[in-house]
């Protein structure tokens, strides 16, 4: 019961910080999906003149919609999960606080509120007359709820990891930039050359943006083997992270 | 472990490892990573044995780096113990540190619901107690501010104010308290000692013996890192004060004396009670107290000697010198004197206590030397002040006759 009541505090704070001092407040929440929504029809569809993908009967926004809203919960969480125990190490080595709980809250107030972005920007490209199927919304919550237990292993692992060794932090952008290039976001996983394509199987991401597209777009839907298997590797991902920083916590104070 | 038992820590230690490198920390993290705890490291506490029961106080004595705060983060559960257990039953409030526990950018509102949630508090149970925190710490608008505009006697009248309304099993701290102001410093003394009498538990680090003799009854000197002694508070206060002693003078002992004898008047010694030497003494409530100074006169002059009372804060309490009473210190050598007073039935109050000897040329003009021996009064009391008055009463009504001449004699002893 306590450890819920702290979690719950640390969610709150985590979203309420996000906004703190900002005029608009939780406005931004709103504003930032729509904004991107804009550039990226602007750029992709006026700009390049860009077509829908193979296998997709939607046109390019909707499905780098579907890829990319996943990948930036992934992304976010994890360059903020990173260093806030870093961040928090003033309060680490005063009061005896779970540090579970800061990368648990540092994660999930990015899903939440990325969640609402989401959810703003479906109902949007409907309204725009797009073929997005609002009543699997439901059902994608489930395999939003598979990809934060992935993103949630990864973050325990990098922050206990970024204790240690300072370098990860400056490193994580240039590999998270190149994880996206190598995930099907940008680009359909049958648009690759097929001696290429196998290679995905190697990027436990890959699977999402399909999922997600097979969900709400209907494209060439995501095998049942390949969706098992990316929950089995969800769970594992979790499990070896959250293993590795539970061995390491205690062992925090003494390195920051 | 029983339900009287708050604390109990067995062979407690805790290392810190040797990072000099980042190489170092890159092998650290594999090392733990693979469940091996062989880290290089320096032991900074080795196997602390304590127990704390409840309604006791404990002080903790030692000089810096001795160990205190590391035994009290892992008391807290801050740092995770090297070798040994720890074990905390109940809640523990911890007020250490200025602003420990506190961020700076949040408002003091913001930072009660994070400390209340620290403590296992559920949100509703936060709102209930908002009202009671803000009042107890009486800051105004600032309330509203963030942590980082306080002033530090704000950020411990917040701090104390948390405590207060979490009415904690254990409370933990230091001199922290000592920043408020005065107003604010009574109420928290009288927090404490209600606290104390409602079968609260308390740790106290302090360097002040004076407050660690007036709050605890048991004290715990650590020493490198081990417990040097532990026992009734007097005793350890006792052992640790004539520890400092010993060690002050073999490092500057020695030219002090050979500036001293150069004086025209220099103090031999100071014997209290028939005791030589610098270790505290302890007296009991009301004993008399017979103090006697050995002076060396350079040029055979008779000296003027002062005696003195002064609580262990420095506050004078009496001093009386031979001119003033028109006596004279007796002559045993060409360039010796003495001169001892008695205080039959010192009437001070319980507490900690310094007892001075000055000599003065004849003409009772110039102060040359100094000599200093700390005093224990032990005794239990109600009454305030230092001294107490002669005093009779005299239109009241007495209830309880039976029982008075008890409470005289318990008194008087």
């Amino acid at each position: 019961m306590a450890a819920l009541s702290l979690t719950l505090h640390f969610v709150r704070r985590e979203i309420g910080n996000r906004y703190l001092g900002s005029f608009s407040g939780g406005l931004w929440a709103l504003f930032q999906p729509l904004i991107q929504l804009a550039v990226y029809s602007f750029v992709f569809v006026y700009v390049f003149r860009q077509g829908a993908p193979a296998g997709s009967n939607v046109g390019y926004v909707p499905f780098l919609f579907m890829g990319l809203w996943p990948w930036t919960m992934f992304s976010e969480s994890l360059s903020r999960a990173t260093t806030v125990i870093q961040d928090n190490a003033a309060l680490i080595g005063k009061v005896a606080l779970p540090r579970d709980v800061l990368v648990f809250s540092v994660v999930a107030g990015s899903f939440l509120v990325q969640l609402v972005g989401f959810v703003l920007i479906c109902v949007v490209l409907r309204l725009w007359g797009v073929a997005v199927d609002l009543a699997a919304l439901p059902i994608s919550l489930l395999a939003f709820a598979q990809l934060f237990v992935f993103t949630l292993g990864f973050a325990y692992l990098f922050a206990g990891i970024q204790v240690f060794v300072r370098d990860l932090a400056p490193a994580l952008p240039q590999l998270l930039m190149l994880w996206m290039f190598a995930s099907p976001i940008l680009y359909a996983r049958e648009s690759l050359p097929a001696s290429v394509q196998g290679y995905l199987d190697l990027n436990p991401f890959a699977p999402y943006p399909q999922i997600f597209r097979t969900l709400l777009v209907h494209t060439a839907p995501i095998g049942v083997t390949a969706l098992a298997i990316s929950t089995v590797v969800a769970l594992a991902v979790f499990a070896a992270g959250y293993g590795a920083f539970r061995r390491v916590q205690s062992h925090f104070e003494d390195f920051l | 472990m029983s339900d009287d038992l708050l604390v109990e820590t067995h062979a407690l230690g805790k290392s810190y490892p040797l990072v000099f490198h980042a190489r170092d920390r890159l092998r650290a993290l594999i090392r733990l990573l693979f469940g091996r705890r062989d880290v290089n490291a320096i032991p900074v506490l080795r196997d602390v044995s304590l127990r704390v029961h409840r309604g006791e106080s404990l002080g903790l004595i030692g000089e810096n780096g001795a160990g205190k705060s590391t035994l009290l983060k892992l008391l807290t559960g801050v740092l995770t113990p090297t070798t040994g257990t720890v074990r905390v039953n109940g809640r523990v409030g911890a007020l250490l540190e200025l602003g420990a526990g506190f961020h700076p950018d949040y408002s003091g509102r913001d930072n009660i619901a994070l400390s209340a949630a620290l403590y296992g508090l559920s949100a509703s149970e936060t709102r209930a107690k908002l009202d009671e925190i803000i009042a107890f710490a009486d800051i105004g608008r600032y309330i509203d501010e963030p942590i980082k505009h306080y002033s530090s006697g704000m950020v411990v009248r917040l701090g104390f104010a948390i405590i207060a309304a979490l009415k904690p099993d254990l409370l933990i701290t230091d001199e922290v308290l000592a920043v408020g102001d005065e107003a604010f410093q009574k109420k928290c003394v009288r927090w404490i000692e209600e606290y104390l009498t409602n079968g609260g538990t308390l740790i106290l680090v302090s360097h002040s013996m004076y407050h660690i003799q007036k709050l605890c009854r048991q004290a715990c000197w650590l020493r490198d890192g081990h417990v040097a002694a532990s026992g009734d508070v007097y005793d350890v206060t006792q052992a640790y004060l004539a520890y400092q002693e010993a060690k002050s003078q073999t490092s500057d002992g020695r030219g002090d004396d050979a500036q001293r004898s150069a004086l025209e008047f220099h103090l031999l010694d100071l014997v209290i009670n028939g005791h030589a030497g610098d270790s505290q003494l302890v007296l009991d409530r009301g004993a008399s107290l017979r103090a006697a100074a050995h002076v060396n006169s350079r040029d055979g002059r008779v000296p003027v000697i002062v005696f003195g009372i002064a609580r262990a804060d420095g506050s004078a309490i009496y001093g009386v010198s031979t001119e003033m009473e028109s006596v004279r210190p007796r002559r045993i050598d060409a360039n010796t004197y003495v001169a001892e007073i008695t205080f039959p039935s010192l009437s001070v109050l319980p507490g900690s206590y310094v007892v001075k000897a000055h000599p003065l040329d004849p003409e009772a003009v110039r102060l040359f030397d100094t000599i200093e021996r700390s005093v224990v009064v032990r005794g239990e009391s109600r009454e305030f002040g230092l001294v107490r008055l002669e005093h009779e009463w005299t239109d009241v009504d007495r209830h309880d006759v039976e029982h008075a001449p008890q409470m005289i004699s318990a008194l008087a002893r």
